[in-house]
């Protein structure tokens, strides 16, 4: 342990731009950065599911207002919901006044509403597809059994889509990782706000930048891991018994 | 006799497609233990017949009376529609239903097939659920078969399968559509075999088939369908062994 750290001193002394305070800097960035996309991921992922059920109802009036919303946030670049929601809420008359000011004067949260609302908007569809794809032939039993409506929705509909969207859906993960660098352009120190920062100090773009890419594709690494892991386990189903 | 509401009784059903009539008025009674097959051409209308029984497709005009209980319906703009879906799925619930493509649920295991609706429909108990489902298992040659799932399994396991998934309800009535029509020619053999041991034990059972012997051997009544009309009906020596109209004659003839 103290060899290894000898060894890091002295690596470190060599250089002037990863200092432990720049390294302090990538520390909290990569802090801002997991706790957004955690939580865009999250709260996203729990409005997708009513949502995409919803985008697949027979009412028009339920499901077109869905389709609208998806549509206009996979529509429309991701920067510019981002700017959209940042700048724009400040000119909702008197918010400046009221208790949600208290979240909303803070970058991070404009910032998490929009990758919350995008990232639900893309997670929608891909259940709706999901959903969408579900066997006929096991509807059908699920209704001859005696099965109500929302018992077969709970027991055998979204299971089965929720293990067929997995794949397509740890590609959506992947992608709001990344996506989620834009959101240094609105004052958040995040991954990528840290790594501009440190090229702004020390006019190094090459190793700032390479430095955060190297963390993003560590993060990346795991995602895929966690993904091969859940599919390897929830997609048994599918395999033959000796693969 | 008269004491035990009788399984299952339609009356009159009739069946529109737009403007195709399918099923013209069709009817069928079937007591305790008794075995209907229902045999006809395709097109006959015979798998519809079998689908309007437990609503999986919505006859235009008709009665349903399954266990005493009588269906009610409720006029729409497009005709009518059960007045009351709890209902439906209540007696769907007495009826299984044996399908042509099997259609266990992909996800889960055979056992956790067999066990989903006693559990989520009847309201039993998982212990007790799962203690019927391995009986039934072992019954239909597939207790070591428990937790595979639907995929790792032949065709001829999966119907069996589905057969214990029905059983598991303890219907009142058993639907089969077509169940041997899938499968490959040497797989038939183990499902009929199934089959005919649950009509040995007087399991009231209505079936869509094509399998000629076993509706000989093992049916109590007979009913040939012909563009949604009874041609003939009637015990299987009577039918099968001395078919009166020329139809019924050339359909049972061996083909070349």
């Amino acid at each position: 342990m103290e060899q290894l750290n000898a060894w890091f001193t002295e690596l470190l002394a060599d250089n002037a731009i990863f200092t432990a305070n720049t390294l302090g800097y990538y520390l909290d960035g990569l802090g801002n950065t997991v706790r957004l996309v955690f939580l865009s991921l999250v709260i996203g992922l729990l409005l997708a599911v009513p949502l995409a059920i919803a985008r697949g109802s027979r009412r028009k009036w339920i499901k077109w207002p869905v389709f609208f919303y998806t549509y206009v946030f996979r529509g429309t670049p991701l920067l510019i919901q981002l700017y959209m929601i940042y700048y724009g809420v400040v000119f909702i008359e008197g918010i400046q006044d009221t208790i949600l000011w208290v979240v909303l004067k803070d970058a991070f949260f404009p910032a998490l509403i929009a990758f919350t609302l995008n990232t639900a908007a893309y997670t929608t569809e891909i259940f709706h597809g999901a959903i969408k794809a579900t066997s006929r032939g096991e509807i059908e039993a699920a209704r001859a059994y005696g099965m109500s409506r929302g018992l077969m929705m709970r027991r055998i509909i979204l299971p089965s889509a929720f293990r067929r969207a997995l794949p397509a859906y740890g590609n959506e993960v992947i992608f709001m990782l990344h996506a989620s660098a834009i959101a240094s352009v609105v004052t958040i120190m995040d991954l990528t706000g840290a790594a501009r920062f440190v090229y702004a100090r020390f006019y190094a773009p090459f190793d700032a930048f390479l430095f955060v890419a190297a963390i993003y594709l560590c993060l990346t690494f795991a995602i895929l891991y966690l993904f091969r892991y859940l599919e390897k386990k929830l997609l048994a189903h599918l395999k033959p018994i000796n693969g | 006799m008269a004491d035990t509401p009788i399984p299952l009784e339609v009356r009159d059903i009739t069946k529109r497609f737009g403007d195709n009539e399918v099923l013209k008025g069709l009817s069928l009674t079937a007591h305790k233990g008794d075995v209907i097959t229902l045999i006809g051409a395709s097109g006959s209308g015979k798998s519809t017949f079998l689908r309007c029984m437990n609503l999986l497709e919505q006859p235009n005009e008709g009665e349903l009376i399954v266990h005493g209980e009588n269906i009610a319906f409720k006029a729409t703009r497009h005709g009518r529609e059960p007045a009351d879906w709890k209902q439906v799925e209540r007696i769907r619930a007495k009826l299984s239903m044996v399908f042509q493509s099997f259609n266990l649920w992909a996800h889960m295991t055979l056992l956790e097939n067999v066990i989903e609706a006693p559990i989520h429909v009847l309201g039993k108990s998982r212990k007790a659920a799962t203690e019927h489902a391995r009986e039934l298992l072992d019954r239909v040659g597939l207790l070591d078969h428990a937790d595979y799932y639907p995929a790792q399994m032949s065709g001829g396991q999966q119907q069996r399968g589905a057969i214990a998934r029905a059983l598991a309800m303890d219907p009142e009535v058993m639907l089969f559509d077509e169940p041997t029509s899938a499968l490959d020619p040497e797989l038939v053999g183990d499902v009929l075999k199934v089959m005919r041991d649950l009509a040995k034990e007087g399991r009231t059972m209505i079936v869509v088939t094509h399998e000629m012997s076993f509706a000989r051997d093992v049916s109590s009544q007979v009913i040939y369908l012909h563009q949604g009309m009874v041609e003939e009906a009637g015990p299987p020596e009577e039918v099968l062994g001395n078919p009166q109209s020329e139809r019924l004659q050339q359909f049972l003839a061996p083909k070349h």
